[in-house]
């Protein structure tokens, strides 16, 4: 017992400290971009155009492209990352071969490095459709990117769903498109939504699929065929190309920060009234 | 007269032999009780009667049912959701849609084309039936979740009532229940008698013995469920033939 | 008659979707061999491996070697998995079996948000933090150091998250029994718990190499991008993906055809340790754990 107890003392302490630097290095880095740039985010911050290559001015053009951007990604991979989640939880068995397949297919594509699909979007999006560096552009290549997040959530919510739902439907000669509509979709929707907000989160972190892309361009888009850079494109591009323009940058990192952390409050806050149903439900 | 005529019935899954040549006739309008020892193949055989069967996958039907002179399975059948709307069915635990009160009628009753200014009186008449009507009607779009497990049972017949069924199956409707509600909700089965053929399986004898008009018993043998005796409740329940039967009736009753 | 046609075509619609989900990857992969081709062709392996320097773009005298960085991704990744293996492990077991669970709860909150901290935000303090530091220490600053720390920091919530999962996956009742028979803490963790919980923990770990070894802009930003084999841990270095990164918007011919050969070799290895994790794990669990 006595040769134990220093055992115990130091592997708690060990660990106690790595958890503890942990939190010190999140804390670094937030008090850090606080110290360079919260006095920079003013309303006229978020709202302004970008002036001398960034280093002053706002992010209003930034803004915008970042929603385009978000705006086709999410209209392409949320019908195909949904449907295709239905179609694997509902009409194939699941050890099949053609769900093995897909299911394999997908993961795969979850481990493939973002720059990868910024090498693909500008190959097939950007020149072989003839898209250009356009913020659709962007948005696609990021849509393929996050397919598999949008796919694994909503697979994950409908295999979650009480199991008698599909007996108890049938046995009220429901067909299976009422079944989906009526019962299935409506019970699975807050678990849809968490990973389609886990998606947003994804596309809002990405850089490197969008510099090639959906390009660098500082005007306000007037089109999805404008070129645009997101906001995290614009955060490097300060840091990398631009002498002296930390401050903005830090400033950017700033918003991202905050519209990253409201997506995942978001996210976790709808899988916990998602999970407080379904628990309700058994009772 | 028989609503249902079960000639020659097997269901396997895959390798597994889970019913064997069963023939039976399922009185109209009467109570048919269901009854035999726990793997016997019971809940499957009830399922084939609206080929609920469909949806487990692997599982292979054949010999033949007939609804009145329609059968199920050998063409030309009748399609799985008009056969559902016929056949109506309550399972083992209450399973109302994760939906208000009122969506669980609606949503039946609209697949099956009911004008939805009908609904009202259709939803009330079949809450009235499982005497439900006077505990939810000031709360039809609250979640059905939040009844309790015998309100959701009725619920559950209710909702199966609603679409005027001929034939309702019971799939041990009151074994997840407490035994104050299970009797209130076999009461409602009780009063169902004449006005639709009823089929329940249960593992509660006395429960059948109250209940069934009449009985059909299944048993294991050789690794499959088979039908060994049927006859009229008080005939196979009092003074059965089969020497399985007997000491399981024994059993139970010592 | 009608409603069964309609349940077809709608089931129809979604095989075209999980078609399409799944092909996605073929098409990616594809695009990458198609790419790539020219590079294979070219009789360019000899040049890969024996060309001293990597100056693709010279015209007078075009040099192809790539070892400085394939050496140089592996570098990276090794080192910052060294650094945040033990270090997620062992954060993984304080938080199961040393910190009250309010402390715990709290802490995985954190992780989670540092989890979702976009690359180009730890990218930028690298650059505009961490790097001058090190540069105060041994210059330059841009670094195979800086890179490897500033790594290690973004895969080890993963490491950790995926190993509290997989540590408390371990059924109650071996802990009782261990605990019955007096065995003490460490001794549990060690004996029973973390022989139980390896195949979870190594999961987390290939997953976290999987991220790193692809990881671009963060790496990019604090490295320093010279294409060399660095003689120590203050060296710059150049991993595979700053070159495609740095290199794919203005690259023509046989340079270009390397740059989609470098992704699809990125694919390739991620892909086999995606592969080892599955195995490892062996189980179809679903992703996202935040949630569910």
């Amino acid at each position: 017992m006595v040769l134990r107890r220093p055992v115990d003392c130091l592997l708690g302490w060990v660990g106690g400290l790595i958890a503890l630097a942990t939190a010190g290095a999140f804390a670094w880095i937030l008090w850090d971009l606080v110290r360079l740039g919260l006095s920079q985010v003013t309303w006229g911050f978020l709202t302004g155009e970008l002036s001398d290559g960034g280093r002053s001015g706002g992010i209003g053009p930034v803004l915008v492209s970042t929603a385009g951007i978000l705006g086709g990604c999410l209209f392409f991979a949320v019908p195909l990352g949904v449907g295709c989640a239905i179609w694997l939880s509902e009409f194939v068995r699941r050890g099949s071969p053609w769900a093995r397949a897909v299911i394999g297919g997908v993961d795969l594509l979850a481990s493939v490095p973002s720059i990868v699909f910024g090498l693909f979007g500008m190959t097939f999006f950007c020149q072989k459709l003839g898209l250009g560096f356009s913020i659709l552009s962007g948005g696609l290549t990021l849509g393929c990117m996050i397919l598999p997040t949008v796919i694994r959530t909503t697979l994950s919510a409908m295999r979650n769903l009480p199991s008698d739902l599909r007996p108890s439907s049938a046995a009220l000669g429901l067909s299976r498109l009422t079944m989906l509509r009526e019962i299935l979709l409506p019970s699975a929707f807050p678990g849809i939504l968490v990973g389609i907000t886990l998606g947003i989160g994804r596309a809002l972190s990405e850089t490197a699929a969008l510099i090639f892309t959906s390009g660098y361009a500082t005007r306000w888009p007037a089109s999805l065929a404008d070129s645009g850079r997101s906001l995290s494109v614009h955060i490097y591009d300060l840091a990398m190309n631009i002498p002296n323009g930390g401050a903005n940058a830090a400033a950017s990192a700033l918003v991202l920060l905050a519209l990253i952390l409201a997506i995942n409050l978001t996210a976790s806050g709808l899988g916990e009234r998602w999970r407080s149903r379904q628990t309700g439900l058994r009772n | 007269m028989a609503k249902l005529r079960i000639s020659n019935l097997s269901i396997r899954y895959g390798d597994v032999r889970a019913v064997t040549d069963v023939t039976l006739e399922i009185p109209e309008g009467k109570i048919t009780a269901i009854v035999g020892p726990s793997g016997c193949g019971k809940s499957s055989f009830l399922q084939a009667l609206n080929r609920l069967t469909d949806l487990i996958p692997g599982c292979e039907v054949s010999g033949s049912v007939k609804l009145d002179d329609q059968c199920l399975f050998a063409a030309p059948a009748l399609d799985t959701i008009s056969l559902r709307k016929r056949v109506g069915m309550v399972f083992q635990r209450p399973n109302p849609f994760p939906q208000s009160i009122r969506r669980n009628f609606e949503i039946p009753l609209r697949e099956h084309g009911t004008p939805k200014r009908e609904i009202p009186a259709i939803m009330e008449r079949a809450l009235t039936d499982v005497a439900l009507w006077d505990e939810v009607s000031g709360r039809l779009d609250q979640n059905a979740g939040t009844l309790s497990g015998g309100q959701q049972q009725r619920l559950c017949i209710a909702r199966a009532l609603a679409l005027n069924p001929e034939v309702i199956l019971f799939d041990e409707p009151c074994s997840a229940l407490d035994p104050i509600a299970s009797m209130a909700v076999e009461k409602h089965i009780q009063a169902l008698r004449g006005r639709f053929t009823i089929v329940i399986v249960t593992h509660n004898l006395a429960q059948a013995r109250r209940l069934a008009d009449s009985v059909a018993v299944f048993w294991l043998r050789n690794g499959s469920g088979r039908l060994i005796e049927t006859g009229p409740a008080d005939d196979v329940l009092s003074q059965p033939r089969d020497p399985d039967v007997v000491s399981y009736l024994n059993g139970l009753n010592g | 008659m009608s409603r069964s046609h309609a349940d077809r075509v709608v089931e129809a619609g979604l095989g075209l979707t999980a078609l399409l989900s799944g092909g996605t990857l073929l098409l990616i992969v594809w695009f990458l061999f198609e790419g790539a081709k020219p590079a294979l062709d070219f009789g360019m392996l000899g040049h890969l491996f024996g060309d001293g320097k990597w100056q693709p773009g010279s015209v007078r005298d075009p040099q192809f070697g790539v070892m400085s960085m394939l050496i140089g991704s592996l570098l990276v990744t090794g080192l910052s998995i060294l650094l945040a293996a033990p270090a997620g492990v062992l954060s993984a077991i304080f938080l199961s079996f040393y910190s009250p669970a309010r402390l715990a709860r709290g802490h995985r909150r954190l992780l989670e948000l540092l989890a979702a901290v976009p690359s180009v935000v730890f990218g930028f303090w690298g650059l505009t933090v961490l790097v001058p530091a090190i540069d105060r220490l041994h210059p330059p600053g841009q670094s195979l150091l800086a890179a490897a720390l500033v790594l290690s920091l973004m895969i080890l919530p993963t490491i950790a998250l995926t190993s509290v999962s997989a540590l408390q996956a371990v059924p109650v009742a071996q802990l009782q029994a261990a605990a019955a028979l007096g065995i003490g803490r460490p001794r549990l963790i060690w004996s029973v718990v973390l022989p139980a919980a390896w195949n979870g923990v190594g999961a987390g770990i290939l997953l976290a190499a999987a991220r790193a070894i692809g990881e671009t802009m963060a790496v990019m930003m604090v490295c320093g991008n010279i294409a060399q084999i660095p003689a120590s841990l203050f060296d710059p270095v150049r991993p595979v993906t700053a070159t495609i990164a740095l290199e794919m918007g203005y690259a023509s011919a046989a340079h270009k055809s390397l740059l989609y050969a470098a992704g699809l070799l990125l694919v390739l290895v991620t892909g086999a340790l995606i592969c080892g994790m599955a195995f490892r794990r062996q189980t179809e669990t679903s992703l996202p754990r935040s949630w569910s």
